[in-house]
């Protein structure tokens, strides 16, 4: 596992103070990931902005559910994708979890911007929220929560080790305490 | 034509294609034609296999990848289409059966016709064409080119299924064995000439 409190190099796609969106690019490139299948949301810009600058493919599929698909097409033949997206959206990709990734053991990693938690100021956005560690955790999904970069290193590294290696889809929460919130 | 046809001409026309085959008919008739080979079946997650042939293609380039669906089944993830068409897999041949019916579930009417190939056309990223006999399906596979460097804009066939019969063997499949088997295949199969 690294322990990576190493401060990454400056990014010109990753504004001032969101270095942990740098640092989670610089882990899952280390770590061999060679594609992103996401659904866009603004606190994940700069990770996949520093992810395209290094050539990693990035796939900015339709639904929730295609990224969960899409990385279990790749996992079968043993390829290193990773799926992002919003909270708000796991709800679209539990059928494909529950169905797909954790039945034929796939190892799929997940990085979830939170919403509908600390700070949040929609209405509509709050049971999603509240209900994503247990939505993963019904399913046998295990969930880590980031909040300072600091633990980029550890987290990320320690959920591709249980993706890859154990074949656990497994989740990175990132908190809103890192930072990038919406105004 | 029925599924197992459709099964039959895919194989006979890419012999060496790596086919994802979503729950239902599709599983059952890949299971059957193939003996069980060494393809990507689903055993559920239904509207999810074609974004997974889309994975899987982009994973193996080259490798000939060939999506089978059924109409039920695209429908519930018809948005995958326009993710193909962004991506254009040149690898990727989309195959729909279409007989109008949810068959996995006791053949209850999909209420309105897909018209598939007509949205594939539509989409500046696939072609779409219809066949509705075995001899149209192998024109249509033979028709293709093959290779990697290919011009990727996906075809994608909407084979109308005429005769509707179970096909084969159950389609709730050992998702280990699945995963096992293809990766077997795949750490095995020569680089293509």
């Amino acid at each position: 596992m690294t322990t990576a409190t190493k401060p990454p190099t400056p990014s010109p796609s990753v504004p001032v103070g969101l270095d942990w969106q740098l640092a989670i690019a610089q882990e899952l490139i280390a770590r061999g990931v060679s594609v992103a299948a996401y659904i866009p949301d603004s606190r994940l810009n700069g990770v996949l902005a520093a992810l395209g600058e290094r050539d990693i493919r990035l796939r900015n599929l339709a639904r929730e559910e295609e990224c969960v698909a899409y990385a279990a097409g790749q996992r079968i033949a043993e390829a290193r994708p990773v799926v992002l997206m919003q909270s708000s959206g796991l709800g679209n990709a539990l059928n494909a979890l529950g169905s797909l990734a954790v039945p034929y053991r796939l190892g799929i990693p997940l990085i979830i911007s939170m919403r509908g938690t600390l700070g949040e100021k929609n209405p509509s956005q709050v049971p999603m929220g509240r209900a994503t560690t247990a939505w993963l955790g019904a399913l046998g999904i295990q969930s880590f929560s980031l909040r300072q970069a600091s633990e980029v290193g550890p987290v990320i590294s320690g959920v591709l080790d249980l993706a890859f290696d154990a074949g656990e889809t497994a989740a990175v929460l990132l908190e809103p305490e890192l930072g990038g919130g919406r105004a | 034509m029925n599924v197992n046809d459709v099964i039959r001409t895919i194989m006979q026309c890419r012999p060496d294609a790596i086919l994802v085959s979503s729950l239902g008919t599709a599983t059952s008739s890949v299971r059957l034609v193939t003996s069980d080979g060494p393809h990507f079946y689903f055993g559920a997650a239904m509207g999810s296999a074609l974004a997974g042939a889309l994975g899987l293609a982009e994973a193996v380039p080259d490798r000939q990848v060939v999506a089978v669906l059924g109409d039920g089944e695209f429908l519930m993830g018809a948005s995958a289409l326009w993710s193909v068409a962004a991506y254009r897999p040149s690898n990727l041949t989309v195959v729909v059966l279409a007989d109008g019916a949810y068959s996995i579930t006791g053949g209850q009417p999909i209420p309105a016709p897909l018209h598939v190939a007509a949205v594939a056309n539509a989409l500046a990223g696939t072609r779409g064409v219809t066949v509705s006999s075995t001899t149209e399906l192998a024109a249509t596979l033979r028709s293709e080119p093959t290779s990697p460097d290919a011009p990727g804009t996906p075809l994608v066939i909407e084979a109308t299924i005429s005769e509707r019969t179970w096909p084969g063997p159950s389609p709730f499949i050992d998702p280990a064995a699945t995963v096992r088997n293809l990766r077997a295949s795949l750490a095995q199969a020569p680089a293509p000439a």
